[in-house]
């Protein structure tokens, strides 16, 4: 047997596929219909949430922040309960980080306000002496692409039945609807109706005055997001 | 059976049998000085110490061998 | 028709060649820029308020991580395929017009999609997902540059005078395969631009977007099932090639035992792709995925050390060359912190240790003890013997090499040793409770405490870039001023000048 294979390049090559690629198929693909399934309190993320949440990756906020709390006490004591497979349903890509050069985000909306965001986000060593965080105060006059959030909101509800405009359940035992819109048009209503509660907690004025006029800067999605990760 | 056990079952069988070739490719090795076309495995070694075009390959394609 | 003797063609080589180094000066450049941005937080707007958004960390991490894996190593991998490749399979480039196409094409799609790269991370276009940040336009330029590489290995396979086919490159065709099956599935991605709104209205947005196939716990399997061997296939696969073919050629010393090298090939090979699991340690990822990534990740000690003692004792009984040759020095060192890191991963993937090392610096200090001692090196190496014999001409000098060597070496240790403190110290501080079972220290404790480290780790990198600059001089004169050579000198050791 193995002197045939050493003679052939081609049924080599295939041989090493086989090789590299059975772990693939036993331990990756007979999961995906058990990990994809929801935790009851889990829900989809809104139009603005959405916006934030790339806002995040494109920013590359990951690189420094997991998201991802293990089941240890010192890490539970830190940021709360540990991660379920489950919370993490409506997560495409997944934000788990490598490494924690920042504390990790799973469930910041816990604790932290938008208004502590705001100050954060535009001089992290004033809000936390010692803090190596750069600035981040382009995301205070960027606007927020509401549409690519919107396109991807449809995206996942067509082809992966994410459930937007429909209950789903929370945990107190009631139920939740998250809003999608029909068009670019309510989509937007619907972000900005979000946003304004943002801005009403905020200080900064050309936040505030974009917002009035129907604009939604970067920063607004992302505390949007940030407040939604519980 | 759920998933779960199957994924079990095929993790075992895989990983005895991944054993199991590897053992074999070892004892392979380990019985025979010379491969299928009859040279010491050790010569291969020259291909890279002798590997001017116009040195001569230590195992030369023939035109009417299948590759 | 002129009647001159048959020649290994290196114009592909010295393309990947040039292109090798400057994107290590880049990739290496902006890591050092991001070590110093850690240390001295100020760094980050070094070239003011307006530019920030480009020279911040956040954004400048991915493209350091994609210079120097898909840039400067695969560069690198793909030099010295065009240059290994020929050799030992005794047959030239020259000889097919059509290779010499596939070879060229492939040099310039490398090189577009490298720039698109490069512009679209600065952008922030990024799907997030580690050394896969690219949106799905790259990723159908990055399969057709590496289907052109394929074509390239067995195009040259397939008129090849040596039947045999040396273990460099069965080594090639795995990087090949590996990175193929792996690239493919881990950027599956639905394009969002292909969606309408429900009332079927257009929604416009940015047309590159996309959204991952998979969804959370999945995608992080995916990510590091991918992530991991991305390291197998594009860190080790083909700087074993590399080592295989450059140490045996430049010491003139048949490799140990052949035998051996085979049986670590396919040991690397069935094992490698199981150890994934252990950048997932205390996720919710199945416990029995967690427990496999650990134990395998410990069976590949074997085979990783399999090739690496292969090498060493390639050496045995000329261990005057290494004192010798700064040449040999760098594939030895190379070696030798190949058995380190090989070592040293295990260690963190066992569930006790991992749950100290998981998200802390370690993990970064055991990354670039592998990737700068023994990926750097060895490629540098590579390069430094190809050198003469592409460009006729001897290596420009001796002594700036050997002053490189050590440099850069103490650059490594700097960088890993200040790291492994700075990782355990950090581990060590965030589970630190007091008598009351409080937590001990606040999260920017943890930070603080880092900073004389992260300097050090700073200096560690100048140090190596530094090394990796005088590299480039050194190649750059031999290009242009080494003395021209005998095809007779370039049998074994390089001819070098002082």
């Amino acid at each position: 047997m193995f002197h045939w294979l050493e003679k052939r390049p081609f049924f080599f090559a295939v041989g090493v596929f086989i090789a590299i690629a059975f772990a693939g198929l036993i331990e990756i693909l007979p999961n995906f219909a058990q990990a994809s399934r929801p935790v009851i309190g889990t829900k989809p993320y809104s139009t603005l949430e959405l916006a934030g949440r790339q806002v995040y990756i494109k920013n590359s906020c990951n690189a420094c922040h997991s998201q991802l709390i293990r089941p240890f006490k010192s890490e539970t004591d830190r940021y709360g309960h540990y991660s379920l497979s489950g919370e993490y349903a409506y997560d495409r890509p997944f934000l788990w980080g490598s490494k924690r050069t920042g504390p990790d985000l799973m469930r910041v909306g816990n604790y932290r306000t938008t208004d502590w965001h705001e100050n954060h986000m535009k001089d992290p060593a004033a809000v936390v002496p010692g803090s190596i965080m750069p600035a981040y105060r382009w995301m205070f006059t960027n606007e927020a692409d509401i549409n690519t959030a919107f396109a991807e909101q449809v995206t996942v509800a067509n082809i992966f039945s994410v459930p937007y405009n429909k209950p789903v359940p929370m945990k107190d035992g009631s139920t939740a609807v998250v809003k999608m819109g029909n068009n670019v048009k309510e989509a937007k209503a619907l972000a900005l109706e979000e946003a304004k509660v943002i801005a009403a907690d905020m200080k900064d004025q050309d936040v505030k005055d974009a917002v009035a006029k129907g604009n939604i800067p970067e920063i607004v999605a992302l505390i949007a997001y940030l407040n939604s990760l519980k | 059976m759920d998933i779960a056990t199957l994924q079990a079952y095929g993790y075992f069988v895989l990983t005895v049998g991944l054993t199991v070739i590897l053992y074999a490719y070892i004892y392979h090795l380990y019985k025979n000085r010379k491969d299928a076309d009859g040279h010491d495995y050790e010569e291969y070694s020259n291909i890279a110490l002798n590997d001017d075009i116009v040195d001569t390959p230590v195992n030369a394609v023939s035109k009417t061998e299948d590759k | 028709m002129e009647n001159r003797p048959l020649e290994y063609d290196y114009t592909v080589a010295k393309m990947f060649m040039l292109a090798t180094i400057v994107l290590g000066i880049v990739g290496m450049l902006i890591g050092v820029i991001l070590a110093f941005e850690l240390a001295f937080p100020s760094i980050n707007t070094i070239l003011g308020e307006g530019l920030a958004e480009y020279t911040n960390f956040s954004r400048l991490r991915p493209l350091h991580t994609d210079a120097v894996i898909f840039g400067f190593t695969l560069s690198g991998i793909f030099a010295t395929w065009y240059y290994v490749g020929q050799r030992v399979l005794k047959v030239s480039m020259a000889e097919s017009g059509f290779l010499m196409f596939i070879g060229k094409l492939h040099f310039v799609l490398y090189v577009i999609g490298v720039a698109a790269v490069v512009v679209s991370l600065f952008a922030g276009v990024t799907t997030s997902k580690e050394y896969a940040e690219f949106e799905w336009p790259i990723d159908i330029a990055i399969v057709v540059v590496w289907v052109l590489f394929g074509m390239s290995i067995f195009g040259l396979i397939g008129i090849r005078r040596e039947k045999s086919l040396y273990i460099s490159v069965w080594y090639y065709i795995a990087t090949f395969l590996g990175i193929a099956m792996l690239y493919l599935f881990n950027n599956m991605e639905v394009p969002t631009m292909l969606v309408s709104a429900p009332d079927g209205s257009a929604i416009g947005g940015a047309w590159y977007h996309s959204v991952s196939m998979y969804a959370g716990t999945n995608d992080a399997l995916v990510q590091w099932w991918y992530g991991h061997n991305a390291v197998a296939f594009g860190f080790t696969v083909p700087i074993v090639a590399m080592i295989y073919y450059f140490l045996p050629k430049e010491s003139g010393q048949a490799i140990y035992s052949y035998k051996l090298s085979l049986l670590s090939f396919w040991g690397l090979m069935f094992v490698y792709l199981w150890a994934g699991g252990h950048h997932l340690l205390y996720s919710t990822v199945p416990d029995w995925m967690q427990t496999m990534g650990s134990i395998f990740s410990v069976i590949l000690i074997l085979p990783s050390w399999g090739s690496a003692i292969n090498m060493l004792l390639t050496m045995k009984g000329e261990w005057q060359q290494v004192a010798a040759s700064p040449l040999i020095k760098f594939m030895v060192l190379g070696s030798t912190f190949y058995m380190f890191s090989t070592l040293e991963g295990p260690i963190q993937a066992i569930k006790s240790v991992n749950a100290i090392a998981h998200f802390t610096d370690w993990i970064v200090g055991h990354v670039h003890d592998g990737v700068l001692g023994w990926v750097g090196f060895m490629i540098m190496a590579a390069l430094y013997h190809m050198a003469p014999r592409v460009f006729k001409r001897e290596i420009y000098s001796k002594s700036l090499m050997a002053a490189q060597f050590w440099i850069q070496t103490l650059g490594v240790v700097f960088y890993f040793t200040s790291m492994w403190i700075a990782g355990i110290t950090q581990g060590m501080m965030w589970r630190a409770h007091d008598e009351f079972g409080n937590l001990a220290y606040s999260f920017i404790d943890t930070v603080t405490v880092l900073h004389p480290y992260y300097a050090i780790r700073g200096v560690g990198g100048l140090l190596y870039l530094t090394g990796f600059l005088m590299f480039a001089y050194n190649i750059y004169k031999t290009m242009t001023a080494g003395r021209k050579v005998e095809e007779s000198e370039l049998a074994s050791a390089s001819p070098m000048g002082a």
